[in-house]
């Protein structure tokens, strides 16, 4: 297949080669829309003559002319302009779009396209768009603007989000859509993250890296369809970055931007206020009688024993939680500075961003510089650079999960004031009790004090990154270019944590230090070749290669039991643990070729073809082929209906593939780094490797219709399709009695079957004032059809005591939730113990998905005159999510919902172990404790409506008075408030993690942050 | 230019097609091959997998389960975290932790066998017969706690699904294994010579051959006296006779407790007491310190500490449900503090509430098992002796911790005395005492006091009828395994001594001071499949029960008495 392949390959090329012919006297260019876009396709003639040329791809065009000649430079759906030639041999021109109808959109490879000839569903979504309610992770902005895009979050600042096209693809590993920025595929490590039920911490990485300031226009690539040519790296869709180059203006551009914002709890759980710190109704008479739990009297003031040891007024303390929260503040600020000349432009932007978060102590900064070049250094010789520098450091993300900080915020006793906990340990602590942390249960040493998480436990990030690339791009002829891009990033991330002598899980301390660094390195070419094949039909072919090498290592360092406790470093710990991954290295190269026919402006198709050949797969299995075919019809004029100026009919197969690391194809033995006594000891392998594996395989159809109606002010899209993904690379969970835990396959098959609808439309038109929203619907239905012979189960996270856990099930999706609900006897009638309380089932009844039914949003915006107001509402329908932290509110008797029965209990209906009647009674607390036990009494619908979005405006006029060539303001809002939501205290979208483990369900997540703020940018 | 540009893309298809290194980049360079390593460093990792796991199967295993149903340990003391009621009630992530543990311990086991078998890489019959050895312990323990688990079929990785085997079966298996182990053995001392010598990472014997082969025969009289009179077994006679007609163990084989590593790895109580989990610490049974306590058991100060003692309120609840048991509450409390013989003062204040004075650092009471919650606000836990020091060792303080019992020498013993009790031997009460001694010799009793205790102690001699001996040297075996809640757990099961086990001769009924779960008041029989099991083997968990009864803890096992 290889050497076939590759013989095709060079005949084709070697047809170019004769081709070639190289022309002097030119004048060349580039053109562009009004964000400096690239139009390739435009007519570039010499008025007057036929000497006439097509820009290519990148917008790039060379014609010959004289001095006084005019050039006439036309494209459809942009008002045509003329320049005379002068001197310069340089002429770039920026075209003014005439109608919306012939959008220019980023596709594959950075290739520009008019949007209409396309046979697949892609969608734009403009820098402003993102940067005007500004999160310093670019995914938060995307949310609820972009059909088909599931995004949710979890963590805090500095951590990233999951970003699902089209649903989970994949059984395993990475389901995450690619992010390619400027062409150059990006890494990915830390985008898959969190999960654990106890201590839960979410990273950053790949998209949260990238400054939104920097960023021109985002692509997305819903699915293998639009994303076929990044072949084996395609299966999750693509999310492409344009970033911003410098003006072809020779005055200097300065611009700056100032986007602040203020934030706090979007929503805190609705606690009682009547009963406070206690167990049985009673308040603890001595410290060893403490619980943390909220049993105790009725709250009246009188003194009573508190957890410090001394008396205290036994009363409501209505805002303890909210009072542990601080308003945190988002300051991002940037600066751009832009120049250009006839022939080279140059941008330079720096992007700082202050925040503190609502957790106190917790902080993030990050700088960004970014430099962008591009020069014609010939009349055919292009460059195109940019180097940015990203440094991000982050101090007390928040840990969630059932032992996280916020844990033991939430659950604190009522009457406990927040500020006595800031006193969470002796002063000056001399013997090693001294150091024990002091916590609202005395009693319990494993109970921990918040303030001593926050202040004692150290919690530091810092990453670095370096994203760059070079590119030259040479223009052979009118109809023949070729392009070299070298791009490269490498992230370093170290990690430093702490946990002091005296806290409440690891009494005599420990520390981890730890350095990773990965690293990509693409090198890529490309030639395009534009040929009119008939005066009708017209070919765009695109030939290209790519080297990507991958590359990640770390280094870590575990210490426990510190010598000396008061000071914090490696040397002064008892025990230490290295684990250490050596370099390890993965290289994919690549070959595809495009071939985009366009006849008579009204059929076009697309073919396209991409080899990869992977070092994680054995020398049979390495080779892979990949394609796609896409259609789009035009048939306004044949429909000849008056209103209608666009009707487009499309439909696209494609093929594309997910590999694998490395190193899953021979068994090894590892030592482990502490043996036991002292011996050295090695484990056999839990997972039987499979040298046969090869990548998964993923089909795809897609549908679509485009319309466009009354002169282009409706615009409809609608988008069906069907994923199918076979050979899924899965590490089969099988009996550990096989003498294995798992069997990494081939296996199984999962299919994604969905809808996407986007419908944009004026609302109110006057002269002055415009309403225009846009709305989308996206469904996805996920099914898993099946994994291996007598295997239907694959378990993904499992709640500490086991009464839940999200899996992928054969007939049934990936992150179906399954748990315990209370037993039933055949006939329908509840089961209770001899105690009278509920008997819980076997954890095995399904209780929801994780995924959402479908996703909704609108956008609304509305000018008049200087004004501008934009609104952003989206929702989430369907899909169900268990919250831990809800069921632990209940436990504690903190929420107040568990103010039913204290006073006089309940007697369940329900039978009891003889058959007979339940006369059991049950106290409040027994009853809830009981309740917070089984699963499905916290498992909720994760419908949710907010208002996601909102920024008022004004641009203000007449400002180059004041030597400024532009001021804008606006006000915005971010999570303002929710329309509707249905689960209890918490937002269902604040997810355990961005991986598949932390899908459905909630622990200890931090409260979702409202901000409001003002974005203002000046122009020089 | 023309040409440069032509070298150039050909010079990158060139690059493209060439994948030469692609091989060597995929190889791990910070792992082991095959051709790496000896057999010995395996050895290690397959008894600390069975004996010394890590800290989560070692909490949700024995700390929370089997040590509590053997009735050696327990929780629910006011202010513990956890109620008594945990593990008589089913939690599926408990027990799901245990069945993973469990079940996933084959996975060394197997991998070690594959390489020393006849025709394995590093072939060994010396290696093997301790593979075959281990593979008896192992399936021992895993089938005691569960019952019918995977058995004949497994250990074969083109069988994804195997089926669940009867306890006989295994049995048999067991015996079959280690007879072959013996003969492999024969009269050879060690492993071999060079890379092939087993020393220190062998923790039982330090690669002694002939102490292994005295283990696999003691295991052998294990499984034949405890398949004794189950429904249809047909071998235990012959198995124990040809067990008693060789040398068996009269080595203790023990885990040293890894008194330096990580907290969270390999586990003991040391760490479990201490670092984590501060305030889940345990007590010490009644009815281990009751039988202890009562006959004068020098073992008693080995075992536990005397009880904190001093003045306790009882606080009487205001109003709610425990105030009309309040009086039951209290009244059950003190009865059980003075059944030890001990002295306590009284006084009632105004509002009911009770204040006791107890004795400091001098008595010995261990705590009722299966205490429910509503009674747990009065029992405060320097009520009640704790563990010993040597057993509750935090790691790292350069103190040993007490090891881990594979087998003892007084086990041996004690199993002698059975047999003979069963007509199989003879000296019954001779192997009976020299098991009490060899336990107490294990636990660092001195000469004197044993000699003492067997002269004047009278259930030091056998008396009665034969039920009645064989309760007798039941409850010797039931105390020798302390610390390891399986053996002691399956010899209540097996024989149904110690008596005073809550609900293991009668099913508890008093809710208003005891747990009942759901178990509803019987003894806990077994542990319930994990959830794992019915997730990736569903078809056959279900055989299972549909053969051995549900998947419930009170089924009993097949030689369950």
């Amino acid at each position: 297949m290889k050497t076939k392949f590759s013989r095709i390959l060079t005949s084709i090329l070697m047809v170019f080669a004769f081709g070639f012919s190289v022309q002097s006297q030119s004048i060349s260019g580039t053109v562009t829309d009004d964000n400096g876009v690239p139009l390739p396709g435009a007519s570039v003639i010499v008025q007057g003559t036929s000497n006439g040329v097509s820009t290519d791809f990148d917008g790039n065009y060379s014609i010959n002319a004289s001095m006084g000649d005019v050039l006439e430079i036309s494209f459809v759906g942009y008002t045509t302009q003329t320049v005379s030639v002068g001197s310069s041999s340089t002429i770039n021109v920026q075209l003014s779009a005439d109608n919306a109808l012939d959008e220019v959109v980023v596709t594959s490879l950075g290739i520009s396209r008019q949007k209409k000839s396309l046979g697949y569903s892609i969608t734009e979504v403009s820098g402003d768009q993102i940067n005007t309610v500004k999160d310093h992770n670019i995914a938060s902005s995307l949310v609820g603007k972009v059909p088909g895009l599931n995004i949710t979050g979890g963590g805090s600042m500095g951590s990233g989000s999951r970003i699902l096209i089209r649903g989970n693809n994949s059984l395993s590993g990475n389901t995450q859509a690619l992010i390619v920025v400027d062409g150059v595929p990006i890494n990915a490590d830390g985008i898959n993250s969190g999960g654990s039920v106890y201590n839960n911490s979410v990273s950053g990485g790949g998209i949260s890296d990238i400054n939104p300031a920097d960023v021109e226009s985002i692509s997305v690539l819903k699915g293998p369809n639009s994303a076929a040519l990044y072949g084996s790296r395609a299966g999750n869709g693509v999310i492409l970055i344009t970033t911003k180059k410098g003006s072809s203006e020779s005055k200097l551009g300065i611009t700056i931007n100032s986007n602040v914002s203020m934030e706090d709890a979007m929503i805190l759980p609705d606690l009682q206020n009547t009963y406070g710190q206690g167990t049985l109704a009673v308040a603890p008479a001595t410290l060893a009688d403490f619980t943390s739990g909220s049993w105790g009297q009725k709250m009246d003031g009188s003194n009573q024993l508190y957890y410090t040891g001394n008396q205290k007024a036994y009363s409501a303390q209505p805002d303890n939680v909210k009072n542990f929260f601080r308003t945190g503040v988002k300051s991002i600020n940037s600066l751009s500075l832009e120049k250009g000349g006839e022939n080279s432009s140059v941008r330079f932007s720096y992007t700082n961003n202050t925040t503190t978060g609502i957790l106190p102590v917790s902080k993030l900064e990050s700088h960004n510089f970014n430099v962008r070049g591009t020069s014609q250094l010939s009349d055919k010789l292009s460059i195109d650079f940019k180097a940015t520098y990203f440094a991000q450091e982050v101090l007390g993300r928040a840990r969630t999960g059932g032992e996280g900080v916020t844990a033991l915020v939430y659950n604190m006793p009522r009457n406990v004031v927040t500020s006595d906990l800031k006193n969470y340990q002796k002063a000056n602590p001399s013997s090693p009790a001294d150091y024990a942390v002091i916590s609202y249960n005395p009693a319990q040493s494993t109970t921990g004090n918040p303030y001593w998480m926050l202040m004692n436990d150290i919690d530091q990030e810092k990453r670095g990154r370096f994203f760059g690339f070079t590119s030259i791009n040479y223009e052979f002829n009118d109809w023949l270019s070729g392009l070299v891009r070298v791009g490269t990033d490498i992230t370093s991330v170290y990690t430093f944590n702490v946990r002091q002598p005296g806290h409440h899980y690891y009494s005599s301390g420990r520390m981890n230090n730890g350095t990773s660094k990965s690293g990509e390195l693409n090198t890529d070419f490309l030639l395009t070749a534009t040929q009119d094949i008939t005066s009708d039909l017209n070919l765009v072919f695109n030939l290209g290669g790519n080297l990507s090498k991958r590359t990640y290592e770390r280094l870590n360092v575990f210490g426990e039991d510190f010598k000396i406790p008061s000071k914090y470093f490696l040397n002064n710990t008892n025990n230490q643990i290295i684990s250490e991954t050596p370099i390890q290295t993965k290289k994919v190269n690549s070959l595809y070729a495009a071939a985009n026919f366009a006849y008579d402006g009204f059929v076009y198709l697309d073919l396209t073809a991409r080899n990869d050949w992977s070092s994680t797969l054995a020398a049979d299995n390495r080779s892979i082929f990949y394609g796609s075919a896409n259609v789009a019809v035009l048939l306004e004029d044949f429909i000849n209906v008056d209103i209608i100026d666009m009707f487009k009919l499309r439909g696209s197969i494609a093929n594309v593939g997910n590999d694998t690391d490395p190193y899953q194809l021979v068994q090894t033995f590892s030592v482990p780094g502490a043996g036991y006594l002292g011996l050295t000891t090695l484990s056999a392998p839990s997972t039987r490797l499979n040298p046969d594996l090869k990548p998964e395989n993923v089909q795809s159809t897609e549908f679509g219709l485009e319309l466009a109606m009354f002169n282009n002010k409706v615009n409809l899209d609608l988008a069906v399709y069907n994923i199918k993904t076979t050979d899924l690379i899965f590490r089969v969970p099988v009996p550990a009695a096989t003498g294995y835990n798992f069997f990494l396959e081939n296996v199984g098959e999962v299919t994604n079957k969905g809808v996407e609808v986007s419908l944009g439309f004026p609302v109110w038109e006057t002269a002055d004032f415009s309403w225009n929203s846009s709305l989308f619907y996206s469904a996805n239905e996920n099914k898993l059809v099946s994994l291996i012979d007598g295997i239907d189960t694959l378990v993904y996270t499992t709640t500490n005591s086991g009464n839940l856990s999200t899996q992928g099930k054969v007939g049934g999706g990936i992150g179906d939730i399954y748990g315990t609900v209370w037993s039933k006897d055949a006939n329908g009638n509840y089961l209770v113990n001899a105690n009278g309380r509920p008997i819980a089932s076997n954890p095995d009844q399904l209780l929801g998905n994780a995924q959402p039914d479908w996703l909704g949003g609108i956008t609304n915006t509305m000018t008049y005159k200087n004004w501008s107001l934009n609104v952003l509402i989206d929702g989430r329908f369907g899909g169900e999510i268990y919250s831990q932290e809800n069921a632990s509110l209940d436990s504690q008797g903190v929420s107040s919902r568990s103010l039913q029965y204290r006073e006089s209990g309940v007697t369940l209906t329900g039978l009891d172990p003889n058959g007979a009647a339940n006369a059991q009674a049950l106290t409040g607390q027994e009853y809830w404790t009981t309740n917070a036990a089984i699963a499905e009494n916290h498992v909720y619908d994760q419908t949710n409506i907010r208002l996601r979005e909102i920024a008022v405006g004004y641009n203000f006029p007449d400002v180059s008075a004041i030597g400024l060539d532009g001021a804008s303001l606006q006000i915005i809002g971010r999570n303002l408030f929710f329309f509707d939501k249905r689960m209890d205290n918490f937002d269902p979208e604040n997810m355990l993690g961005t991986n598949l483990q932390g899908q459905g369900i909630s622990s200890g997540s931090l409260p979702t942050t409202r901000s409001i703020g003002m974005n203002l940018t000046l122009k020089f | 230019m023309k040409n440069r540009i032509l070298l150039l893309i050909f010079s990158v298809f060139f690059v493209i097609s060439c994948t030469s290194d692609f091989d060597e980049i995929n190889e791990r360079t910070d792992a082991l091959t095959a051709a790496d390593v000896s057999a010995k460093y395996f050895v290690t990792n397959v008894q600390t997998g069975v004996y010394a796991p890590n800290r989560y199967p070692y909490w949700r295993g024995p700390v929370i389960h089997v040590d509590r149903y053997s009735g050696h340990t327990t929780f629910g003391f006011k202010a513990c975290w956890w109620n008594d009621g945990l593990g008589y009630t089913y939690t599926a992530g408990y027990t799901g932790a245990v069945w993973g543990w469990q079940a996933g311990t084959n996975g060394s086991l197997n991998a070690f066998t594959n390489f020393v078998k006849p025709g394995g890489t590093l072939e060994n019959p010396q290696y093997y017969a301790i593979a075959l050895i281990m593979k008896g312990l192992y399936y021992q323990r895993f089938t005691d706690h569960f019952g019918m688990v995977p058995y004949t079929e497994a250990s074969d990785p083109n069988i994804v699904t195997p089926v669940f085997d009867d306890q006989k079966t295994i049995y048999k298996g067991i015996i079959a294994d280690l007879d072959a182990a013996m003969t492999l053995i024969g009269s050879e001392t060690t492993t071999g010579s060079g890379p092939q010598l087993l020393t220190d990472n062998d923790l039982f014997f330090n690669g002694n051959m002939q102490d292994w082969k005295k283990l696999a025969n003691s295991l052998k009289l294990k499984i034949a006296l405890r398949a004794h009179g189950a429904t249809g077994e047909d071998f235990s006679v012959a198995a124990a006779t040809q067990a008693i007609g060789n040398v068996l163990g009269d080595k203790n084989a023990l885990v040293t407790s890894d008194n330096e590593i990580s907290t969270w790895g390999s586990a003991s109580y040391g760490d479990i007491w201490h670092p984590f989990y501060g305030g889940g610490h345990w007590n010490v049974g009644s009815v281990l310190i009751d039988v202890l306590r009562d006959n004068n058991d020098p073992r008693i100060s080995k075992f536990a500490k005397p009880i904190q003692g001093g003045t306790f309120e009882l606080t009487q609840p205001p109003s709610g449900p425990n105030l009309a048991l309040y009086d039951k509450h209290v009244k059950f409390l003190t009865d059980h503090l003075k059944a030890g013989g001990m002295t306590i003062t009284e006084t009632t204040a105004a509002d009911g509430t009770v204040t006791i004075t107890v004795p400091e650092n001098t008595h010995y009471v261990g705590q009722p098992t299966r205490l429910n919650s509503k009674i747990k606000p009065y029992l405060h836990t320097k009520l009640f002796s704790k563990p010993a020091d040597y057993i509750t060792q935090a790691k790292n303080q350069g103190k040993p911790i007490a090891p881990k019992l594979v087998m003892t020498a007084a086990e041996s013993h004690l199993m002698l005395a059975e047999a003979a009790l069963k007509g199989i031997g003879s000296n019954a009460n001779t192997h009976y005492q020299n098991g009490i001694k060899k336990s107490m010799e294990m636990w660092g009793v001195s000469a004197s006091d044993i000699t003492t205790f067997l002269t004047n102690e009278s259930i030091a001699t056998l008396s009665g009828t034969t039920e009645q001996k064989l309760g007798m040297v039941a409850t010797q075996r039931w105390i020798a395994h302390y610390t390891d809640g399986l053996e002691a757990w399956a010899v209540a099961r097996d024989t149904g001594f110690p008596q005073e086990l809550p609900g293991i001769s009668s099913t508890i009924t008093d809710q208003d001071i005891y747990v009942l779960g759901d178990l509803n008041g019987v003894y806990p029989q077994r542990m319930r499949y994990g959830g794992d099991a019915y997730n990736k083997n569903g078809v056959n968990v279900n055989a299972a029960n549909a053969t051995q009864g549900a998947d419930l803890q009170a089924t009993k096992l097949w030689w369950a008495k």
